[in-house]
């Protein structure tokens, strides 16, 4: 298991942790940079009706769908006049209650107004298709809703970014702050770019639930990240004039990372349940919380303690050159 | 020693409260597992009423309500959210699309006589169709509405006016001898008659035009025009129904995951920090206990995301323990005595546990005041865990270490899954004097 008896070099190998997190981000910045330029909403994700408006109508079937099914399905919404539906299936694992429901096929449509009977007549043209099928579930949002939602959204994310700084800027110094917050946007730039990523080959959609997601992340980050710099707070004031710190970066993080790995392996067994045994509206929330996890588990240990010892430095070079 | 036994007993008291409380009270559960629609109405202005103030938005509340209540399902709710928006909530709901139709409806029942011109004749405009003016006469004016049926069998609307509305009948009647009157339901012309006689006594039948009216289009007429108008029409831009199915399916499924994904966060603990680890989970169980009896008394609504944020809590409460565990392993390491080490891995985890913890109810707070209703269920999950989290895995935890391990000696170190040759080989702490008082270091 994690016994972690030696030191862990993060000073030492500053350049390979650098070049590990831009391997990690850039594929996903890439894919954010492509899909600013293509998507219409110009969104390095692809958002979903939470953000930009429209119906989803989820139909359970009885029997397992495949993609070949689907594009048939596609010509009959064309035919109806739903077209440009986005249309999807979610393959479900029938429980006791519920045999009747192998596959899920959402349809995303544009918003439905209540004046129109599209609704029905979608209903009406999967339910010829799909014997036995039923309508489990419609989610609608208009237009005005779907931009004040991410106006909210971001203001969501700003003051949350905001109050962590304030925060550790109080308990610390500023400048952990600062690397604290680096390593938040590292840990937040690469969920959003796998999910970017998603959205290209995939089309997963994102709504307002990966937003919460991003911001348990932002907490859970800060968490491990805290954890690593309450240490080398702690260890300064003991060791502070026998060792450089460089090694007291070293030394704190040998002795937090069994905690930060236990805690983050913890939270991502839970998570893990939840996603390979959990309910289906759920697991693109639940997976974005098990990447960021992850991520801010690397982030807080080798990141962040990597940036502040390169604050140091530079700022005792800078000491050493005035005297 | 006995300040330690009095708060075990107290421990045990909080568990057995808990666990009568979650015995006794219903769990409430969100829309999303029982199954049902929730929808955000907001209110449009007309040409009559310009703002939507209060007293608007208190009159359409009144009238939502009252339709929603005809609907017969028990524990509907209607809130207001901002300044011109309703969110209405409807568990049970079977035909995803009845409720819908339902609210969207302004139910305004009009009469109209026609536009006359300077002959006296009706006006027609530019398509022939004939031009209607309003006659002051509603539905506001109507005592009630029953369906009835006319001598060919077709279903009718039958209309009872109030003693002001039956003499602003007789007089328009009076008026239109001869003439056709319009009766028009949400804008749309329903029949527009010829008025023989004038019509006395306030009662007066409609009929479906020439088609006639469907049993439903009857029914839904009559159970609208008894709930009463909207006094301005709304619209729905916000709705999510879900099936009964897909209800139960969720809350099974995420029951059967919170189970599993809890029981390995319990196995990880006992494999990894062993006797520790075992006193953790039994401190997560009476976690458990306060957080289930908490959102009983609260209530809070349990949503998917909330079980979500439960579960997800439950993998942060042992984030105290572990880091607690850690660092009492360490200082066991250090070469302390068990009773220090004990001691100081709560003492010196304790900032780092304040600290995580404050963060993740800060955004949990920004959470609940800017995301939707879905995102308010996950923040108040998460956030009262974390909170919770604070007193079990820190008070609990520790009163058992110190009951079960006492002042004595580490016999058996494998009890917190360290080897003998480890002791006394880890770093060398420097504490001060004043330093070692607080943190009770025996030497």
């Amino acid at each position: 298991m994690f016994n972690f008896n030696k030191t862990v070099h993060v000073v030492k190998y500053r350049i390979l942790w650098i070049c590990l997190s831009a391997c990690l981000l850039l594929p996903g910045i890439v894919a954010m940079i492509y899909s600013m330029i293509n998507y219409p909403t110009h969104s390095p994700v692809k958002v979903g009706i939470d953000y930009t408006g429209g119906t989803i109508l989820q139909y359970g079937v009885p029997e397992s769908v495949n993609n070949e099914d689907i594009s048939k399905t596609r010509e009959t919404l064309d035919k109806i006049g739903a077209e440009n539906s986005y249309i999807q299936i979610l393959n479900v694992n029938p429980t006791e209650k519920n045999k009747n429901i192998k596959s899920i096929i959402s349809i995303r449509t544009k918003f439905i107004d209540e004046g129109s009977d599209m609704a029905e007549q979608i209903t009406n043209a999967i339910q010829k298709e799909y014997k036995n099928s039923e309508l489990i579930q419609v989610s609608s949002v208009g237009a005005t809703l779907g931009k004040e939602l991410f106006r909210m959204s971001l203001i969501a994310l700003a003051l949350a970014i905001l109050g962590m700084i304030i925060y550790i800027s109080l308990r610390f110094k500023f400048e952990y702050a600062v690397a604290a917050i680096l390593g938040l946007v590292h840990d937040v730039l690469f969920v959003v770019g796998v999910f970017s990523i998603l959205g290209i080959f995939c089309n997963v959609q994102v709504d307002g639930l990966f937003l919460t997601a991003i911001l348990t992340i932002i907490g859970f980050s800060i968490n491990d990240t805290i954890v690593t710099f309450d240490r080398i707070r702690e260890n300064l004031r003991y060791y502070g004039k026998k060792m450089s710190f460089g090694e007291i970066v070293d030394a704190s993080v040998t002795q937090t990372i069994a905690r930060s790995v236990n805690t983050s392996l913890t939270a991502f067994i839970t998570l893990a349940a939840l996603y390979f045994f959990g309910g289906v509206t759920t697991k693109d929330f639940v997976l974005a919380m098990m990447i960021g996890v992850v991520v801010g588990t690397y982030s807080s240990i080798f990141f962040c303690s990597m940036l502040v010892d390169i604050w140091e430095e530079r700022k005792a070079a800078k000491a050493k050159a005035a005297v | 020693m006995k300040n330690k036994i009095i708060m075990f007993w107290v421990i045990v008291g909080i568990a057995l409260a808990c666990i009568f409380t979650i015995y006794k009270k219903p769990t409430k559960l969100g829309l999303d597992l029982v199954g049902g629609s929730r929808i955000m109405l907001e209110a449009r202005t007309t040409d009559t009423i310009r703002e939507i103030t209060p007293e608007v938005m208190r009159r359409l509340q009144i009238a939502i309500e009252s339709r929603v209540n005809k609907l017969g399902v028990s524990e509907t709710s209607v809130a207001q959210v901002g300044d011109k928006r309703l969110l209405v909530e409807i568990p049970n709901v079977t035909d995803l699309k009845e409720a819908e139709a339902f609210l969207g409806k302004t139910a305004l029942l009009e009469f109209k006589q026609p536009v006359l011109d300077a002959n006296k004749q009706p006006q027609r405009d530019d398509k022939g169709q004939l031009m209607w003016e309003s006659t002051g006469l509603t539905g506001e004016d109507l005592k009630s509405a029953t369906i009835g049926s006319d001598q060919t069998g077709q279903w009718t609307v039958s209309l009872e006016f109030n003693g002001k509305g039956a003499n602003k009948f007789a007089q328009l009647t009076e008026k239109l001898v001869g003439q056709q009157m319009a009766i028009i339901f949400d804008g749309e012309e329903i029949s527009a008659p010829v008025i023989r006689e004038v019509i006395y006594g306030g009662r007066a039948e409609i009929s479906g035009g020439n088609s006639g009216f469907k049993y439903e289009e009857a029914e839904k007429m009559v159970n609208l025009l008894n709930a009463g108008a909207l006094p301005v029409p709304s619209e729905i831009i916000q709705e999510n129904t879900v099936g009964p199915t897909l209800g139960a399916d969720s809350i099974e499924k995420s029951k059967f995951a919170g189970l599993i994904g809890v029981g390995l966060v319990m196995l990880f603990m006992i494999f990894y920090y062993r006797l520790p680890g075992l006193i953790a989970d039994i401190a997560l169980c009476v976690y458990a206990l306060i957080l289930f009896a908490l959102f009983k008394i609260i209530p809070v609504t349990l949503t998917l995301a909330g079980i979500a944020g439960f579960v997800l809590s439950v993998g942060m409460a042992v984030d105290a323990n572990i880091l607690i565990f850690e660092r009492t392993k360490e200082e066991l390491k250090a070469g302390r005595n068990l009773f220090t080490a004990i001691n100081l891995g709560f003492d010196r985890a304790f900032t780092s546990i304040f600290d995580s913890n404050v963060t993740t109810v800060l955004t949990c707070i920004i959470l609940y005041f800017l995301g939707t209703s879905v995102v308010k269920g996950f923040a108040l999950t998460l956030a009262l865990g974390v909170i919770v989290s604070m007193f079990t895995a820190i008070t609990v935890t520790k009163n058992f270490m110190h009951l079960i391990f006492g002042t004595g000696e580490l016999k058996y170190p494998a009890l917190f899954g360290l080897s003998k040759d480890e002791i006394g080989k880890g770093y060398e702490a420097t504490e001060t004097k004043r330093e070692k008082a607080r943190f009770g270091i025996l030497d």
